[in-house]
């Protein structure tokens, strides 16, 4: 039971950085119809930023996610901004675009921060919690609660804000949208943008959790790709329940499968996406791939 | 019209593609096979990117550091060592296309790589191409192989767990231990000599978890660990992965001592799993510090100078390995294939990890250390 217990701690804590990658990739698609394949190695970008800032130039923790996530944010504007003239007329080249963007990105950190990683010790240095024989890190918390935060906000901003209101309605038709007086390119600028600082978010909060190196958002990226398709490509109630559902299900597949988890993590994964293809949430209200 | 920009776009994607693919294989343009004038060209192959960058990282100073006193002293016959570096992503099919090109291009000795499995894969074309390598792997794998062009410049895991049993289950007589080991092929090669190593002393693991290379999360297994109260944790996995373990065990209340080989006395995993989870953990290492002897002292200093930062086991395993290679190309008179091999194996060295002597499996040094880290430092055993 203690193992039971214990086995979905660990794997919702991962499960929460998975969820906001997942939202991330998420955001892109739904209104863009876009899969963005430097999503990964933005995370990566994310996670030195905040680092470097922490560690380097000595800032508060959260400021230093503040900063990191204002200049990956930026870089998902200039993604944005060099494959405008491309949107919604080659589809292909999009997808090889965000593709090279992701190769620029990794040697960009290979030159600046070199190949070797670096530990980032937790900002909070606090004892884990003990409650009937488990173990809570309190770091942990901070990311959930943070997590949590953000989709609430991410939620609020698409629902109550105008802004949000026009981003939703290219997301459904962006031919209609363009035709009320809704510049889509803006709206899909500030997708990238805001799914780039997403990442940024996620990258600097795993940070601690993991080691910092080149190959950190390679395999956060596969796990977030795979918990947005799981809890339906495009929503982001599904991102959430997706990212964790990974986590989870991850964590229970090293348990019992030990060195075969990987395989059966995705195997599992394979046969909900054969059961349900539209994932748990999926609607198919986004579909101009 | 909107062609000429898509035509843009797609010439910046092929562009950043080319930069990418100019990166992963730098100074590789020229063709020239072993001939007796100018540069005698030695490829070194490693991971420059991904997960185990750090091991190549250190591999190429090690190696670099090598060279550039050779050449600095004149190089070999007047010649000087041309040292290009090769990245292989730690990934076995990325290391045998590598492996055909430094044969296409005329290179006559390798040196690395830092991973068994890169180089296992490697070794058939490498001995089909008649070019002697000398790897950094310590896989029992690397010795099945059974190719005379290729040679270790440590010892086998064998040696490494043979002496930390010794150590653990003889002299301090702990018998309830747990195993957490990678399915890579360096913990594989862990485990299985680990474990081959306690049931020569009729020691039976209280618990045996395995995890796969690039996990993160490893609460269901070191939950399971705790709940069998261990004396003492055998951790097969490579630095940052053994640090993450390390890390999370001490979150979930394992205060017990770790124990392991080359990586866990690497300042990497001490990084990752923070000095004082760290504390105690036993290091099976034919190089224990920088201070061992005067020749190591020697060599930390002039890493120290060159790169800014302080020499570990990895770096003195890739000069030891490198100045094995230089000397025996000079004791052949810059001899390639065959009987450049041969040389290598009848090369005797002192070097930093102690006295090799190759023996036919290519394997040069039998005998590592017990250090523990205390105080944030790798120091040497007491009895």
């Amino acid at each position: 039971m203690q193992v039971f217990f214990q086995t979905i701690i660990g794997g919702i804590s991962l499960g929460a950085v998975y969820a906001l990658v997942a939202l991330g990739f998420s955001l892109v698609y739904r209104t863009m119809g876009l899969v963005n394949f430097a999503h990964g190695n933005v995370v990566t970008v994310g996670a030195y930023l905040a680092s470097t800032f922490y560690l380097t130039t000595k800032l508060p923790f959260a400021l230093a996610m503040l900063v990191a996530i204002a200049v990956t944010a930026a870089i998902g504007l200039v993604i944005e901004r060099v494959l405008r003239p491309l949107e919604n007329r080659d589809f292909d080249l999009m997808l090889i675009g965000t593709i090279g963007f992701g190769i620029v990105l990794d040697a960009l950190v290979i030159m600046i921060w070199g190949a070797t990683g670096r530990a980032v010790p937790s900002p909070v240095p606090a004892a884990p919690i003990e409650l009937f024989g488990l173990r809570i890190r309190t770091y942990d918390l901070v990311v959930l609660a943070i997590a949590a935060v953000a989709t609430v906000l991410l939620v609020l901003f698409l629902s109550r804000t105008k802004r949000g209101a026009a981003m939703q309605a290219v997301a459904m038709d962006h031919e209609a949208a363009t035709a009320v007086g809704i510049h889509v390119g803006r709206s899909n600028a500030i997708a990238f943008m805001i799914g780039a600082g997403l990442a940024a978010l996620a990258g600097g909060l795993v940070g601690p959790l993991l080691y910092v190196n080149p190959a950190l958002g390679g395999a956060l990226g596969i796990k977030g790709f795979a918990a947005a398709i799981l809890g339906g490509f495009g929503s982001i109630p599904g991102a959430i329940v997706g990212g964790l559902a990974i986590g989870v299900l991850d964590s229970f597949a090293a348990g019992h499968f030990q060195g075969y988890s990987e395989l059966v993590t995705f195997l599992v994964f394979t046969v909900i996406i054969m059961i349900r293809p539209t994932g748990v949430f999926g609607e198919r209200t986004v579909n101009r791939a | 019209m909107v062609r000429p920009r898509a035509t843009a776009i797609s010439a910046v994607a092929v562009l950043a593609l080319v930069v990418a693919a100019g990166c992963s294989a730098p100074g590789g343009d020229k063709k020239e096979s072993g001939s007796d004038s100018g540069p005698i060209k030695i490829a070194l192959v490693d991971a420059q990117s991904g997960q185990l960058s750090s091991l190549g990282a250190w591999e190429l100073k090690g190696a670099k550091l090598a060279v550039t006193e050779w050449n600095a002293a004149g190089g070999i016959n007047g010649r000087q060592i041309q040292l290009d570096v090769f990245d292989d992503q730690a990934d076995p099919t990325t290391g045998t296309n590598l492996a055909r090109k430094i044969d296409s291009e005329g290179y006559i000795a390798m040196i690395g790589t830092a991973e068994s499995a890169v180089t296992i894969a490697m070794a058939p074309t490498l001995k089909t191409a008649e070019i002697p390598n000398i790897t950094s792997g310590q896989s029992p794998g690397l010795v099945a192989v059974g190719s005379e062009f290729l040679f270790l410049n440590g010892p086998t895991s064998t040696t490494y767990d043979e002496t930390l049993a010794k150590y653990i289950v003889d002299q301090q007589g702990i018998k309830s231990i747990a195993l957490i080991t990678n399915n890579g092929s360096y913990g594989k090669g862990e485990h299985d000599a680990f474990t081959k190593a306690l049931t020569a002393r009729s020691v039976t693991p209280v618990a045996d978890q395995v995890v796969t290379t690039d996990q993160k999360d490893f609460s269901a297994a070191l939950t399971s660990i705790r709940q069998k109260n261990p004396k003492l944790i055998f951790l097969g996995a490579e630095e940052v992965e053994s640090g993450l373990i390390v890390k999370q065990a001490r979150d979930l209340g394992i205060t017990v001592p770790f124990a392991g080989a080359a990586p866990q006395g690497t300042p990497v995993f001490l990084d990752t799993a923070g000095a004082a989870g760290a504390e105690g953990t036993i290091v099976s290492s034919p190089y224990l510090s920088n201070d061992i002897s005067p020749a190591s002292k020697k060599f930390a200093d002039a890493y120290k100078a060159a790169y800014n930062e302080d020499a570990e086991l990895h770096g003195a395993k890739a000069y030891d390995g490198a100045q094995i290679m230089l000397t025996a190309l000079k004791n052949s008179n810059v001899a390639t294939g065959k009987p450049l091999a041969d040389a290598i194996r009848a090369t005797k060295y002192q070097g930093l990890l102690g006295d090799f002597a190759f023996d036919q499996t290519g394997v040069g040094i039998f005998a590592t250390s017990i250090g523990k880290i205390q105080g944030g430092k790798l120091v040497a055993a007491a009895g």
